[in-house]
């Protein structure tokens, strides 16, 4: 049965990835509050909500053409940035009070040019993300949160004590427990719930209040305990790769046979499988260092290849993966030059590799359902 | 055992029946808007040739191909990869690496010594290099497909066709010919640029002799000769029409799933 008609919690998550104003969101609007978006898992998210602003990260959801965007931004630049942008010059995101970007990458960073001479939201502010993880970097990246903190007190009129900071870490902790423990349940067997669900809950995650997230995963998790997953699989995959918010491409890989029981994505297990030091001193030092060192790194990341590759590694073991998907969207030169280093070491291991490339908000499905029941029968030999 | 083959592809319609291990029939017909429609013309002409009067005659049909998902009397469907693979190697065991070129899509397939596929690459979203650009530029030529494929027209001194993409190429070729520049050369410069798209795809699987073409497009002997030379390896000829290899491997799994299934309840 589809797990949304089983589930009302996992209905409302669902339905907030589907959506970029979610019910919850209106409501939190419908009561004054504020919120700032952020386009980069980078984002320290404990920053805006000690501020008492809900953070809000940015998707393209339900765009479906580009040709405004495309009026600022080039041809190589990736379809998630253009159809974002194309939504922001669409008056989707006048609700915004706020927003925070990276210089994440070329196409991010030549978005802000734009969104902030562009788009009228209130507050934006551009941070500059570190390509090494070593205590000089952790120490800048600590200083432009410190920026980020006095600009946000500024604002929105607020103070972000160190109090505040270590109650908004203890909360987004329990997000990340929570998270944890349902990626726990994809480990057996026969994992209650499959690889697009689990998206849709990590997608709603980052559009909801950190509360009312946490106690509707809570109800989830109780629900499927006892959940017989019914459909058999012919093979368990591990997906890799860029931004990937819409649960139903993996619904096309899963609809073919291939379980999607683990990842290395920044909608989903990099974001969670670690937590944030609680114990800290300084708790802003803290953010700093688990942001950008202390968590699976993404490729923007330069000098981490290694411990990226020792972390999918582990996955593919525990999770016991027969065959590793990378997704990258078309010009994402970040994950090609990871996917050319990814390619030859797992042919010399002899781990199954499909190397995607898509469109964001095209799912492309004639062209994906033949490579990856390609992809799924060469590996039965 | 009497089994078929279907691969409905973007461009035609491919269809083979094998009775106890032998080629009966094999048709090849252009796609119709209707991908049932397809798969009904060109087996019937397939079961026609193999001296049958009925679909319901054949044991099992396995259907590949964009169209794979909705023929009616084909129990299972698989990829065009998986076929192309298993129907070349079927032909000619040595077979190692399958390039295949049809209508929308081009692919190098690594095969093992079984027949089965180790590695696969294609192109993305792009008709680039199939067989909707030969068609591109065969218009912009005004000299048909076969005027392409002709190793007479194969000129000594091929064009530099600097764009991959069939639109933009077409409007070189279209500036081209305007500059007065021999057909020939044109040609062969058009046939060369889309066997340098093929190779690289070709390096990156890796290329293991013996190498093959499949797909309607390796029946341009110019495009052959000039990813041989690319290459430099000499192709191997498939002694049955290329065109059909996706078809043919269809077959044959029919006929493999079919027999695992009398072991099975025997």
């Amino acid at each position: 049965m589809e797990l949304g008609t089983e589930s009302s919690a996992f209905a409302q998550m669902s339905h907030a990835t589907q959506t970029l104003c979610n019910p919850t969101l209106q409501s939190w609007k419908g009561q004054g509050g504020k919120v700032v978006g952020y386009f980069c898992s980078f984002m320290p998210l404990e920053l805006i909500t000690a501020a008492g602003l809900l953070p809000f990260r940015i998707r393209g959801t339900g765009s479906t053409s580009t040709e405004l965007a495309d009026a600022y931004l080039s041809n190589l630049n990736c379809s998630f940035s253009k159809h974002c942008f194309n939504l922001a010059l669409a008056g989707e995101y006048d609700w915004l009070d706020g927003l925070v970007m990276f210089n994440s990458c070329d196409a991010l960073r030549r978005t802000y040019d734009y969104w902030v001479r562009r788009v009228d939201t209130p507050f934006v502010k551009l941070l500059h993300l570190p390509k090494k993880t070593d205590a000089p970097q952790v120490a800048f990246f600590r200083e432009q949160l410190a920026d980020l903190r006095t600009q946000l007190e500024r604002e929105f009129d607020v103070e972000i004590s160190d109090t505040r900071l270590r109650e908004a870490i203890g909360l987004h902790n329990e997000t990340r427990r929570l998270l944890r423990q349902l990626y726990q349940l994809r480990r057996v067997k026969v994992p209650p719930i499959t690889g697009s669900e689990v998206l849709a809950v990590t997608v709603a995650s980052t559009a909801m209040p950190g509360q009312e997230f946490n106690a509707l995963l809570r109800t989830l998790l109780k629900e499927i305990e006892s959940r017989q997953a019914t459909k058999a699989y012919r093979a368990r995959l591990m997906i890799i790769g860029c931004e990937l918010d819409d649960p139903r491409y993996l619904e096309v890989i899963e609809g073919l046979g291939g379980l999607v029981v683990g990842d290395s994505l920044c909608y989903g297990s990099r974001t969670l499988w670690h937590s944030v030091d609680e114990a800290a001193e300084d708790p802003l030092g803290a953010l700093a260092s688990y942001y950008l060192a202390g968590r699976p790194s993404c490729p923007r990341i330069c000098t981490q290849y290694e411990s990226r590759d020792t972390y999918v590694m582990k996955m593919i073991r525990d999770f016991q993966v027969d065959g590793v998907i990378l997704e990258r969207i078309t010009f994402c030169d970040t994950w090609a030059f990871e996917g050319y280093s990814l390619e030859h070491d797992f042919k010399d291991r002899k781990i199954p590799l499909l190397v995607l490339e898509r469109e964001y908000n095209h799912l492309g499905e004639g062209q994906l359902r033949t490579r990856v029941q390609a992809f799924l029968e060469s590996m039965e030999g | 055992m009497i089994v078929g083959g279907l691969d409905i592809g973007s461009a035609t319609g491919k269809a083979v029946v094998i009775k106890d291990g032998n080629v009966v029939g094999a048709s090849v017909l252009c796609s119709t808007a209707r991908p049932v429609e397809t798969a009904d013309l060109v087996m019937n002409e397939a079961i026609r040739q193999a001296g049958l009067s009925s679909i319901d005659h054949l044991d099992k049909v396995v259907c590949t191909g964009y169209g794979r998902l909705s023929i009616p009397f084909a129990e299972e469907n698989l990829s065009e990869i998986s076929c192309h693979a298993r129907g070349a190697h079927w032909l000619v065991p040595s077979i190692r690496t399958v390039v295949d070129i049809g209508g929308q899509d081009c692919k190098v397939i690594s095969v093992s010594e079984k027949g089965t596929v180790l590695d696969f690459k294609m192109n993305d979203r792009c008709a680039a290099g199939t067989g909707r650009f030969f068609e591109a530029m065969a218009r912009a030529l005004c000299c048909g497909l076969d005027g392409i494929s002709s190793l007479d027209n194969q000129g000594d001194e091929p064009c530099t066709i600097s764009n991959q993409c069939s639109v933009f190429a077409e409007s070189e070729v279209v500036t081209l010919v305007n500059e007065g520049i021999d057909l020939a050369n044109i040609i062969a410069g058009i046939n060369l640029s889309v066997a340098s798209r093929l190779s690289s795809m070709a390096r990156r699987v890796g290329i293991v002799n013996e190498v093959t073409l499949t797909g309607g497009c390796s029946k341009n002997e110019g495009l052959a000769q000039a990813l041989a030379k690319k290459l430099g390896i000499e192709l191997r000829q498939l002694p049955q029409d290329p065109q059909i290899a996706g078809a043919l491997g269809a077959a044959i799994f029919a006929g493999e799933r079919l027999e695992a299934s009398d072991d099975g309840t025997s």
